[in-house]
């Protein structure tokens, strides 16, 4: 696959025990604007039961080294340096020594479990082929391995879902079945390319408790590729910080964590916001000054929301929601995939019709209003939504863009339009010359900063904001959450803030509603839910999102265990005691009747 | 551009983005100010982009300088309708036949058994042929076009309409109802013929067209759009149907050689062009029998519909590698 | 499933009703039946107009007639099958039967070459992205794309059917042909097979070498006229493609799948050796039919039996062996009937027909001019769908080939084979039976012109000779059978699009 230059290997490495190591890793791929400098010599090691954390944003080159240690770089791509996994060299590796080498001493667990996994073979299939590839077990054998390693990671009823489809299987027993793939053939090294990022937080944290006990009972090595401060501090031994293919920093976890050295690692994680901590880390957010005889800026009342699915039974995504947005006020919209959060904003923006129940924007129905009262009422809300490589059109350059409510309510003329749309450049931090620039030609964050402006073109009283800062960087979703605190407090808009990440919500919500399945599972002021949550729901779901500081996350952690004992469920784990002639397992506490219950995973 | 969204074998890490994605990062060294701007200072729209990139696939120039070549020379050289061209020889009479009529210096062509200059009708046979291919073209275009945007914006009934449309074209093939439909056309000359012709060869680009709505109006800015109150009408002039640019334009050149040999075709079988008009079809048709006495008469339209439909296709190709630049050409 | 499939029939039932209406008022209304007697000077014109009247019902309103043909097929399904008659009062229902069959036979052998080359090609062509193979396959699909059939058809018919008739009077390849075609396979062969220069030079030259030497071998044998192949050669054959479907599906390595083909294509053999008597002389197609069906069931026992832990992957390499081994039998006791033959037909492509006229040749005989008359009009209707369905696969497979389960099984230390065969493919073919389906009728269209070039008096001839008289029987006829075709072709493609999906059956 790989053109790996072994003629300068590095120096040898001094600990000899490691079974991952990178000496002077450096690649550059060739492409047609030019070459590409991805990764510019490294040197790294992971040693057996170690989890190595390698953190960057995007574009720093972390999943490119992890690629280079199976030798899966697409053909375009140059390495130089020595890699050796176990005892091998994967440069001097011809294709069969590869493959032998794949799966063998090193496993990939990839980060989206949806597409990693084949929707066209059974899971058994997927699971013997590399058993048997390795020679270890053949046909019933390979049966009865493959069972077991299902149960090993956790998932119920093992022997049915071996004649399962990937599509019957939730996200995070998708995920279950990748590292089970993963830990088939023993290998001394994993590497866990953001194996959480696409899942849910109760779900995360039982994947990192299973991807934990794996290291220790198997002594397995992982290096562990995220961009989440929360998961490094709950995972990692030692951090390797990454930025433009340097690495900039490493050390162990409370090293670096606590006592950063670099002034990237200290920008960066001056940017994660902590759950717990409150407003105040981007910005101020201005109380609500909203009178007593004011009408809310957004009513929903027993708001019912249906998809009618052909052949199936009607799908009820939200159930009888009544939440109140007071002028002013932010409230924050929280929940895990499939719990309607984002239908309930679309149905607050008259996007999608509602089965019962009334949404009113300042006293007015908008269900019941057609035409151009309809219109009128769209004036006075915003929207923000999730993915900036789709919030704006690609045809229309930034300046048409955040004009385009000014045109489509025909207020002002092109001159006061033209100032306008200036005034909200300034006010989103981006330069004047972005008005002729076309939406391809912007970063990520500069995109989420104009759909902000054009959110604001009309002066709305409301903006709903459906996860507005969750596709972005974790510093870029910093300036772009201090940006957005300023402008509310300049603007003094309403706010219905839709978001999966609780730390975002405690930094700027007023008030805080919880969702699960489409129901309010809780409600009220931010303090109450986030700091002293009554329901059993919530307190899951804050117990399992990590902290970016090791001995606090520790701390939670253990709580976490112990609520999951209170109420009566398993903490996940790899389950070991079956197979006696594994290597002398550290600890041995397995033997658990059945996986952890809250997999509601990606329904919905 | 984020790791969230970045699932492509080896990352998106190394694809160019990476400059773009670096801008972030220098945004947070400024702390939080203004973000400088990516590239250079010209800044390209995405059809100055479609254009850069058209213009570098080789194979689709060559193809658009031939089929201009042929354009211009059958439309010039016998003139069209009252504007004389610079052919000095008549398509309609019959001159002294030099030999058996194989082509020459003075009948490039040949002449045919009655001794007409060839060249002069395989020209006259290539406008016709030509005309009818764009107008077809247009026309299964716009329809196509219009009906694929509302059913896939719509839905409804509109769209139950256009997919059994489809479901009867899987049942008849299109050469038949074509030949039904211009045999009663024929009459009424070419245009009509192209009208036809343009009303049966809409549905596979409706059907494109519907698709790529469908995914369009499902994207957070048509979303945005219709959330601040923007019309239908609007939404799909301004924001659904430029951005399905790519797919109509693609599909409208491939239309176009569709219809070159659908016409020649159904011409061949006596179901499309009539007397007196003439198009390449009827043509081969009238000088198939003359293959081994005269070849040539049966080879010149041969090779123009070939030469004209092949050109068509390969622009075609460069347009959808131009619209569409995931499947980039990187060499190794 | 099965209330897929109903459900997939009452849809297209309708489709084919709603249809038929529009074919039927399209045709009566696409000119006027009685030109041609209006503008004859028969002093009994009024007499025949009349009678066409009558015979055409042309004075009842449309809708009885659409009535009146509706009712005669729906006595189809009571067994009195009533397609009207032509303009001349001939029964449809029997020329209908005659042109169906030689029609039907060109269209389903056009299908089926198309999706196996097309396929086949389309994932060469992916593997070797950007390769030379690749620009010349994708230069060569623009190419047919655009070809107009009923000109490339006369082309064909004048150099392919008469230049080879006269060739084969003599049966001798002259030197220079000789390493010309052989210069050509070797390097079509090295830019398939691919590797590094060395290697490829190694193919080009081995190739080169072999093919060179053979048709030299066969001239000297006059082999083209006098063609033999022996049971040896069935053998060597059979093998050969039983290691390498086991090589593509299981890999070399899987010993017991290995050795239960290479049994199948032995145990073929030995077969043919036995039943030789009952196959040369004057076999029926019941038995060859029968006789087939015992070869694919001993052929995926044989898998079952040597399998194994790997029974599943071995029955299917059994069973494409048997396949392939049964087509290689039936190819060799053609190619030894091949000289009998030249001696009835000296001439053996002719260019007009699905079959010679009074041709008295024995069954083989009889098979190899039914199939000499169906080469030529089958080539350009399938070379024209091999382009579709090489480019379809081709970007199927290229999507397919980046995707993240493709990853995952790469990094689990599948070989490249195992990736393509196994996750890939299966994944790419998915798309292509919609295609597949949508082309179909684009097959049948170019079947009318291929026919009517190759004077074959067949469904398209039907259509024709209807519409010009504006004789709606016919013409409906015509629509029945393509219609009907058509229709079974789409269910098989919804059939094969549940069986290779999971998540669409129900």
């Amino acid at each position: 696959m790989t053109t790996l230059d072994i003629s300068a290997p590095g120096p040898v490495s001094a600990a000899g025990d490691a079974v991952l190591a990178f000496e002077g890793l450096d690649v550059t791929f060739k492409t047609e604007f030019g070459d590409v400098h991805a990764v510019k010599g490294i040197d790294l090691e992971v040693r057996p039961g170690e989890v190595v954390a390698l953190v960057g944003e995007s574009g720093s080159g972390k999943s490119v080294t992890s690629m280079t240690a199976l030798g899966l770089l697409p053909r375009n791509a140059r390495v130089r340096g020595t890699i050796r996994v176990g005892d091998k060299v994967v440069g001097g590796l011809d294709g069969r020594g590869l493959r032998n080498m794949r799966g063998n001493d090193i496993a990939m667990v990839f980060q989206e479990p949806m597409t990693a996994l084949n929707p066209v073979l059974t899971i058994g299939d997927q699971l013997t082929e590399g058993l048997q590839l390795h020679g270890l077990a053949y046909g019933q054998k390979a049966t009865e391995r493959a069972t077991e390693l299902l149960d090993m990671v956790g998932i119920p009823e093992p022997e049915r879902r071996l004649k399962q489809y990937p599509h019957e299987l939730s996200g995070g027993q998708r995920q279950r079945v990748v590292i089970a793939m993963a830990i088939a053939c023993d290998p001394k090294v994993i590497i866990a390319d953001e194996p959480t990022t696409a899942l849910d937080v109760t779900v995360q944290a039982d994947i990192l408790d299973l991807l934990r006990s794996l290291k220790d009972k198997l002594d397995t090595g992982i290096l562990l590729i995220t961009h989440n401060m929360g998961v490094v501090a709950d995972m990692a031994d030692r951090v390797a910080v990454m930025l433009k293919g340097d690495l900039v920093e490493t050390g162990t976890a409370d090293q670096v964590l606590n006592h950063p050295r670099h002034e990237y690692t200290k920008r960066l994680l001056a940017a994660v916001p902590h759950l717990g901590s409150g407003p105040g880390q981007f910005g101020d957010v201005a109380p609500v000054r909203a009178a007593a005889g004011d009408l809310p800026a957004l009513e929903l009342s027993s708001l019912v929301i249906e998809y009618h699915r052909l052949g199936k039974p009607t799908f009820r995504a939200v159930d009888d929601v009544s939440v109140s947005v007071a002028q002013g006020e932010i409230v924050g919209l929280v929940g895990e995939s499939g719990s309607g959060k984002s239908t309930i904003a679309k149905c607050a923006l008259g996007l999608i019709p509602a089965a019962s129940g009334s949404v009113s924007i300042l006293g007015r129905d908008l269900t019941r209003l057609r035409g151009k009262e309809l219109k009128t009422l769209r004036k006075r809300i915003g929207v923000v939504f999730q993915d900036p490589a789709s919030s704006l059109n690609p045809r229309l350059p930034i300046g048409d863009v955040i004009a385009e409510p000014l045109v489509v309510h025909k207020e002002g003329d092109d001159k006061s339009r033209r100032a306008r749309v200036l005034e909200l450049l300034d006010a989103v931090e981006l330069p004047r010359s972005a008005y002729n620039r076309y939406p391809h030609e912007l970063s990520g964050g500069q995109r989420q900063r104009v759909s902000i402006a054009r959110a604001l073109t009309l002066d709305p009283e409301l903006l709903v904001a459906d996860e507005p800062t969750s596709a972005l960087d974790v510093s870029v979703q910093a300036n772009v959450l201090k940006m957005f605190t300023a402008l509310q407090e300049r603007y003094k808009f309403a706010c219905l803030f839709v978001s999966h990440d609780l730390a975002v919500i405690d930094l700027l919500a007023h008030r805080v509603v919880v969702l699960q399945n489409g129901r309010i599972v809780e409600q009220g002021a931010r303090e109450d839910v986030l700091h002293s949550p009554r329901e059993e729901y919530t307190q899951r779901l804050l117990a399992a999102a990590p902290v970016p500081e090791p001995l606090e996350q520790r701390r939670r952690r253990e709580a976490r265990h112990a609520l999951l004992a209170q109420l009566g469920d398993e903490v996940a784990e790899l389950r070991v005691d079956e197979r006696p002639e594994r290597p002398a397992p550290r600890q041995n506490e397995g033997g658990n009747a059945s996986g952890l219950g809250g997999f509601t995973g990606g329904a919905g | 551009m984020n790791d969230i969204r970045n699932s492509n074998p080896g990352g998106e890490d190394y694809e160019p983005q990476v400059s773009v994605a670096g801008t972030d990062a220098v945004g947070l060294a400024a702390g939080g100010s203004a973000a400088p701007l990516p590239g250079e200072d010209k800044s390209y729209s995405q059809g100055q982009l479609v254009a850069r990139r058209f213009f570098r696939h080789r194979g689709a120039l060559t193809a658009m300088i031939v089929l201009g070549i042929v354009i211009v020379v059958a439309f010039t050289s016998i003139g069209v309708g009252p504007i004389p061209g610079w052919w000095p020889k008549d398509y309609t009479l019959q001159y002294d036949k030099i030999g058996d009529g194989a082509p020459t210096w003075a009948y490039p062509f040949g002449q045919d058994t009655g001794g007409k200059d060839y060249f002069a009708l395989v020209m006259r046979g290539t406008q016709f042929s030509i005309i009818i291919a764009f107008a077809v073209g247009i026309i299964s275009t716009v329809v196509g076009t219009v009906i694929g945007a509302l059913a896939g914006f719509y839905r409804g009934w509109l769209e139950a309409v256009l997919m059994r449309m489809t479901d009867v074209f899987i049942v008849i093939p299109l050469l038949a109802v074509a030949a039904v439909l211009g045999r009663m056309a024929g009459e009424s000359g070419i245009w009509g013929l192209a009208f036809v012709l343009g009303l049966v060869t809409w549905t596979s680009l409706a059907r494109l067209v519907r698709g790529e709505v469908l995914s369009l109006r499902e994207r957070d800015f048509v979303l945005a759009a219709q959330a601040v109150g923007t019309s239908a009408w609007r939404i799909i002039t301004r924001h659904v149907l430029p951005n399905a640019i790519g797919v109509v334009i693609v599909s409208a050149t491939l239309s176009i050689s569709t219809a070159i040999l659908l016409e020649t075709s159904l011409s061949f079988l006596g179901f499309g062009v009539q007397a007196p008009d003439t198009s390449l079809g009827t043509l081969i048709n009238e000088y198939q029998s003359a293959f081994s006495t005269r070849p040539w008469l049966f080879w010149w339209p041969g090779l123009m519909i070939l030469t004209i439909a092949l050109c068509v296709n390969f622009i075609g190709d460069g347009l959808r590698d131009a619209f569409d630049p995931r499947q980039n050409r990187t060499k190794d | 499933m099965l209330k897929f499939i109903l459900r997939r029939i009452g849809a297209s039932a309708l489709v084919l009703l709603g249809a038929s209406l529009l074919m039927f008022f399209l045709t009566i209304n696409s000119g006027d039946p009685l030109k041609d007697l209006r503008e004859s000077n028969d002093p009994n014109r009024e007499q025949l107009m009349a009678e066409r009247s009558e015979r055409l019902r042309l004075d009842d309103s449309p809708w009885e007639r659409y009535w009146d043909w509706l009712s005669g097929v729906g006595g189809c399904f009571t067994g009195n099958c009533d397609l009207g008659v032509t303009i001349n009062g001939i029964d449809v229902l029997g020329l209908t039967q005659q042109a169906a069959s030689s029609t039907l036979r060109l269209i389903t052998l056009s299908t089926l070459l198309a999706i196996v080359v097309g396929v086949a090609l389309g994932i060469l062509t992916a593997i070797r992205q950007y390769s030379g193979f690749d620009y010349t396959v994708t230069f060569g699909a623009f190419l047919f794309f655009s070809l107009p059939v009923f000109w490339a058809a006369t082309l064909l018919k004048e150099f392919a059917a008469i230049q080879y008739n006269n060739w084969i009077a003599v049966g001798q390849y002259a030197p220079w042909t000789i390493v010309l075609v052989a210069a050509l396979a070797g390097f079509l062969l090295q830019a398939v097979l691919g590797g590094s220069t060395r290697r490829r030079l190694a193919t080009a030259a081995g190739v080169f070498a072999f093919v060179a030497v053979m048709l030299f071998v066969f001239n000297a044998l006059d082999w083209w006229r006098n063609p033999m192949f022996g049971i040896g050669g069935v053998l060597l054959v059979s093998a050969a493609a039983g290691v390498l479907v086991t090589a593509l599906t299981a890999g070399l390595r899987n010993r017991r799948v290995l050795y239960a083909a290479l049994t199948t294509a032995v145990v073929g053999v030995i077969a043919y050796w036995f039943t030789a008597p009952l196959l040369v002389d004057e076999p029926t197609w019941l038995l060859l039919i029968g006789l087939f069906v015992v070869a694919v069931v001993v052929s995926v026992a044989i898998g079952a039996a040597w399998g194994g832990y790997a029974r599943k992957q071995a029955m299917l390499v059994t069973g494409i062996t048997g396949v392939i081994t049964s087509f290689v039998v039936v190819a060799d006791i053609l190619i030894a009937h091949w000289s009998d033959f030249l001696g009835l037909k000296s001439r053996p492509i002719s260019t007009i027909g699905s079959q010679t006229p009074n041709f008295d040749g024995e069954f083989w005989e009889r098979v190899l001019d039914m199939g000499t008359q169906i080469l030529l009009p089958t080539i350009l209707p399938t070379l024209v769908s091999v382009a579709t369905h090489s480019r379809y696969t081709r970007s199927s497979m290229l999507e397919t080939l980046n995707q993240d389960y493709v990853r995952t099984a790469r990094s689990k230390g599948l070989s490249e084979r195992e990736v393509i065969v196994k996750h890939a493919f299966r994944n790419a073919l998915i798309p292509i039976t919609t295609i597949v389906a949508f082309d179909f009728a684009a097959l049948i269209g170019g079947a009318i012109i291929t026919e009517e070039v190759f004077g074959w008096t067949g469904m398209g001839a039907l259509f024709q000779d209807g519409l010009n008289a504006v004789d709606p029987a016919p013409v409906m006829a015509f629509f029945l059978v393509t219609g009907i075709a058509a229709v079974l072709m789409n269910l098989l493609a919804d059939i094969a699009y549940a069986a290779l999906d999971p998540r669409i059956r129900r």
